[in-house]
């Protein structure tokens, strides 16, 4: 016996791009147009070093790599990569390249006025 | 809590249509004979099917198709069998060796079988998962294109909790999942009784909460056992059994959802 179901399409990106020089924008499959600032994204970023990990804070006593040491002053993306359906995971010019963006988490972070206005 | 993990490149397979990952949340429900069978039962609609076996610990494809471990140097991968064409570390490694690797070894492993290995032309390429939400899925789910996953279950609850986890995980990393098919469903006597020995009806209530398709059921068979440890799949063996007809079937619905799930398009990204 075999049953079938429809399934609900999940939001994606259908675009995204630079919007100014400082300053990303992603078009959403409902026709929503969110903006980030890099440095937004950047203080949201999710990996573990960031955010802390299984409930624990990061640590913040420790050590920076040279690399960090000698980061540039202005953050700003090299690339956005897809993960597979379900996130981006962005590298920055200072090398950092550990977070993963999921799309809903995207989506929350979305810097638009009528977003902005809600929050 | 989201997937973790460093994401690797995105691997394509051009040649091949369509990719299914058989998966399972616990291990034992009998995920591998699904796959191989499943595979067949592609190949017998008249399809160009590979299979992948991602188990790097627990290779099983090898022993249910009847292939022995290889000489890599010599021997040219994939391996055909039956019709399809073949890959497993079972062909690599000594079956009394353990494979004592960490997760990074797993990721690659993995993906080199799908990007080392000449697939050619394919309708459906099955990917047999171990059991879990680990190091082969994350890989799986983040590099590879798949088009749809399989969710294999018994009907008893602790099968069921698991299943309900790898369901999540493919929720989670956006891979639609085609649906559940329930194994070991029954027993059927001689009298045409039907035996529910592991309970009943437990894979159709995980797909109704779940909101996925419900696939069918495969009922229990002592020869699905014998032909596997004999390296002939039931489906090859015994073509017109009730077990066989039960894949035949499964594999109409699978192709059927497939093609409902359609193509879905990648995320774009962009380079600075």
């Amino acid at each position: 016996m075999a049953m079938t179901v429809s399934r609900p399409e999940p939001l994606r990106p259908v675009a995204l791009g630079k919007e100014g020089e400082d300053r990303l924008f992603i078009e959403w499959s409902d026709g929503h147009r969110s903006t980030y600032s890099w440095r937004h994204l950047r203080d949201h970023c999710p990996c573990a070093g960031c955010r802390g990990e299984l409930g624990q804070p990061p640590d913040l006593f420790r050590i920076l790599t040279e690399k960090e040491l000698s980061a540039p002053k202005v953050i700003r993306p090299v690339e956005i990569a897809p993960v597979g359906r379900y996130a981006y995971k962005i590298v920055w010019n200072d090398g950092h390249d550990t977070g993963l963006y999921t799309l809903e988490n995207l989506r929350a972070l979305c810097q638009c006025p009528q977003c902005v206005r809600k929050t | 809590m989201h997937p973790a993990g460093g994401a690797g490149p995105k691997i394509s397979l051009p040649g091949v249509k369509y990719v299914v990952a058989v998966a399972s949340g616990k291990g034992g429900v009998g995920k591998s004979t699904v796959a191989v069978n499943l595979a067949l039962a592609l190949h017998m609609h008249g399809s160009r099917v590979g299979l992948m076996d991602a188990d790097i610990y627990g290779p099983s494809v090898p022993i249910m198709m009847g292939l022995p471990q290889v000489d890599p140097k010599t021997t040219p991968f994939p391996i055909e069998r039956y019709g399809l064409k073949l890959m497993s570390m079972g062909f690599i490694v000594n079956p009394n060796q353990a494979v004592i690797w960490r997760g990074p070894m797993v990721h690659k492993a993995v993906s080199q079988f799908l990007t080392d290995i000449d697939w050619g032309q394919l309708d459906y390429l099955v990917i047999d998962l171990p059991p879990g939400t680990g190091d082969a899925q994350l890989t799986l789910t983040q590099t590879a294109p798949l088009s749809g996953a399989v969710i294999v279950t018994t009907p008893q609850e602790v099968s069921l909790i698991d299943a309900r986890k790898g369901l999540e995980m493919f929720k989670q990393v956006r891979v639609p999942v085609l649906g559940i098919v329930e194994n070991m469903s029954y027993y059927e006597g001689h009298d045409g009784k039907r035996v529910p020995i592991f309970g009943q009806g437990g894979g159709l209530k995980l797909a109704g909460t779940a909101g996925v398709p419900f696939l069918g059921e495969i009922p229990i068979d002592p020869r699905v056992a014998e032909c596997g440890d004999a390296g002939d799949p039931i489906v090859h063996k015994y073509p017109d059994s009730v077990v066989a007809k039960a894949y035949l079937a499964l594999a109409t619905t699978v192709v059927h959802e497939l093609k409902k799930a359609g193509d879905v398009p990648d995320l774009p990204g962009m380079k600075f």
